[in-house]
């Protein structure tokens, strides 16, 4: 059974996870290089590590607080790192995507149920735009409605090299909005590109 | 994939607001050098009073080229139960309390607004005999005009109906004029015994800035605060007081359209209130509805063309939906949105003259709304805090009041909020679908209905028959 949910008070303190995040990250960390590298080996294409996450999460691809990893045939990727409190203690939930070759935003599919009837159509996977982050020489859209596994997410959304990229992180305690807008200003201040191999 | 859950967040709330009475707050941020300023003044200087004591005269503003009235910004609404037996000293004594009030404030929001409606319980129990005579009776619906409280199909089987004897409504700009209010009815007066306070708040921002709701919102640490948008009227974020979506001075009267049948008289001049405490999820709303949704949701599937950060949409009568049109639209898109409905069965389907000769022409809006956002929860003070399930840990919500001329017309409204329209047609949604527009968000925790007498007749009605 996973660690209970340190407390609200212990969360609102934001201590640092393993790595403590570098003014100007150069590396991904060494216990979480592997992953990422092997994501951008994968897809054959660049991928951000993180170099900070928030407490209690780490960001190894296979490790304890792993969700979702997972990459499509189109090579678009989803690696979703959750902490699940016990008890309503609350849940800290990231996600990192990236979609090679494209910049436009996804659609995703909405499903309204009318009694027997259920009505398909789509929406953007993330609207809402509330302006734009810059850290870490990365300008950032910040939309604040998304959908699937970034709903109830903020998320911020940017280009590099004809790709788009997220970070998301869910609102919900521990954490507030502007604790959560906190801790993704400074996972993107923290974002180290790794490129692809071989 | 394992699923992450959402919880009601009250612990971070509470944190941030520490051991500040939120109400201190409200004071604080109340002191806006634009507030209008009050000179006590008798009550000839301002004319005569309105027979009616729900009728609160509001000044009109333009909010993104729409006509508005500027809500007060601070109100109160006290529930009670009568102690007394000697009805009649009551009456004289209340009646008294009230005159002195009406004489030293204004009877608008730089004074005072004070409407005394009175429950069922009030009449059954305290006055029946006069009450079977009197009470008006809705000829449309063949049902009294004031019907016992009820649930909704969209309420959870937790939403409470109250039967308090009365409700005390107060409006003001100033704060100091409701306290000043409330000690006089129920502190001075040994006539009540005071069931629940219910204080709230709304606008503030038509000339610019942030608005009230949004200020102690983010003050109290409501969770999604952040979120509401500069200058919102409600927490929800749209202006809910434009003129056109409102009914006109005295269409709310038993009387004005028709369908009431007055008996003899004694209650010419009253109205119907409908009471509610609504718990609004304002993460849910912001995070979860992108703009174009949100507009969908609070008005109707078909608004496109919405500016966006858009918050005072057009809603006149030119916008109404029909019934037929909105069961198409819903057959169409799984969708029926909020106002689109209620617009339906809330405005008159032909011209009506008035008894006093006023004309409301073809979709005239009925409803008098006069709710308020709050940080109750659900209540500032209870005398039953188990059962009323007091918390301390202040919450985004909206003590709704609203005015009709019967408890009928009332329904009609909001079962068309759930999808059951006036000619019968119930869209199938689940309860509390994001389909039926707000209800995804919004939950009622508490509901009673209310007759508000005429001024002649507001103090302890019928008990002196």
């Amino acid at each position: 059974m996973r660690a209970t949910l340190v407390g609200v008070v212990a969360a609102v303190a934001l201590i640092v996870a393993f790595p403590a995040a570098a003014a100007h990250p150069k590396s991904c960390p060494s216990a979480w290089a592997a992953g990422w590298q092997k994501l951008a080996n994968t897809i054959q294409a660049p991928v951000y590590c993180p170099t900070w996450m928030p407490n209690p999460l780490d960001a190894k691809i296979g490790g304890q607080y792993i969700d979702i990893d997972s990459v499509n045939k189109d090579r678009s990727y989803l690696i979703s790192f959750l902490e699940h409190g016990d008890e309503g203690s609350g849940d800290v939930h990231v996600n990192f995507r990236g979609y090679p070759g494209r910049t436009t935003i996804p659609r995703c599919t909405t499903v309204v149920l009318t009694g027997k009837k259920a009505i398909r159509g789509t929406t953007p996977c993330f609207a809402d735009k509330a302006g734009t982050q810059t850290a870490n020489g990365i300008t950032a859209s910040v939309y604040r409605v998304n959908q699937d596994a970034d709903q109830w997410h903020i998320l911020l959304a940017w280009h590099h090299a004809g790709s788009l990229y997220t970070v998301s992180e869910h609102v919900i305690q521990p954490y507030t909005y502007a604790q959560v807008v906190h801790n993704l200003d400074r996972l993107l201040a923290g974002l180290v590109l790794v490129r692809p191999e071989g | 994939m394992r699923f992450t859950r959402r919880r009601f967040l009250g612990g971070a709330a509470a944190a941030a607001l520490g051991g500040a009475g939120i109400y201190e707050l409200v004071d604080q941020l109340a002191q806006s050098p634009r507030r209008p300023t009050h000179t006590p003044t008798p009550t000839q200087a301002h004319g005569p009073l309105p027979p009616e004591q729900h009728v609160f005269d509001l000044r009109t503003v333009s909010s993104e080229g729409i006509e508005v009235l500027v809500p007060p910004l601070h109100s109160e609404v006290v529930t009670a139960t009568v102690k007394t037996d000697d009805l009649r000293g009551a009456q004289h004594e209340l009646e008294q309390t009230l005159a002195r009030l009406d004489a030293e404030y204004a009877p608008n929001p730089a004074g005072l607004g004070v409407t005394v409606a009175w429950g069922l319980p009030y009449f059954h129990e305290r006055v029946a005999a006069a009450a079977r005579t009197h009470l008006p009776f809705d000829r449309r619906a063949r049902k009294p005009v004031l019907l016992p409280t009820r649930r909704f199909p969209s309420d959870p089987d937790t939403t409470r109906l109250e039967s308090n004897d009365v409700a005390v409504l107060l409006r003001s700009d100033r704060l100091d004029h409701i306290d000043a209010a409330r000690k006089a009815i129920f502190d001075d007066l040994d006539v009540f015994d005071v069931a629940s306070i219910r204080r709230g708040f709304a606008g503030g921002a038509f000339d610019g800035g942030k608005s009230l709701p949004q200020q102690l919102a983010v003050a109290a640490g409501v969770p999604g605060a952040d979120l509401i948008p500069d200058g919102a009227e409600l927490f929800l974020g749209f202006t809910s007081t434009q003129k056109a979506g409102l009914g006109p001075r005295l269409i709310a009267n038993h009387e004005t359209l028709g369908f009431v049948d007055l008996r003899g008289g004694y209650f010419h001049g009253g109205t119907h209130m409908h009471l509610s405490h609504i718990n609004e999820d304002l993460e849910a709303w912001y995070l979860n509805f992108d703009f174009d949704e949100r507009v969908l949701t609070a008005f109707q599937p078909g608004m496109t063309q919405v500016r966006p950060g858009a918050q005072t949409v057009p809603q006149g009568p030119g916008n109404v939906a029909s019934a037929a049109e909105t069961a198409r639209k819903f057959r169409q898109t799984g969708r029926f949105g909020h106002s689109g409905p209620i617009q339906a069965t809330s405005r008159l389907l032909q011209r009506v003259v008035g008894p006093d000769g006023t004309v409301y022409e073809q979709g005239t809006a009925i409803p008098q709304r006069a709710d308020f956002n709050t940080l109750d929860n659900p209540f500032a003070f209870s005398s039953n805090p188990a059962e009323d399930k007091l918390d301390k840990t202040p919450a985004a919500g909206v003590h709704f009041v609203v005015f009709n001329p019967s408890g009928d017309d009332f329904e009609r409204n909001r079962l068309a909020m759930d999808g059951v329209l006036p000619d019968g047609t119930k869209l199938e949604v689940s309860a509390r679908s994001r389909a039926q527009g707000f209800n995804s968000v919004l939950t009622t925790t508490h509901r009673q209905n209310f007759l508000v007498p005429p001024r002649r007749h507001r103090s302890f009605p019928l008990a002196e028959l």
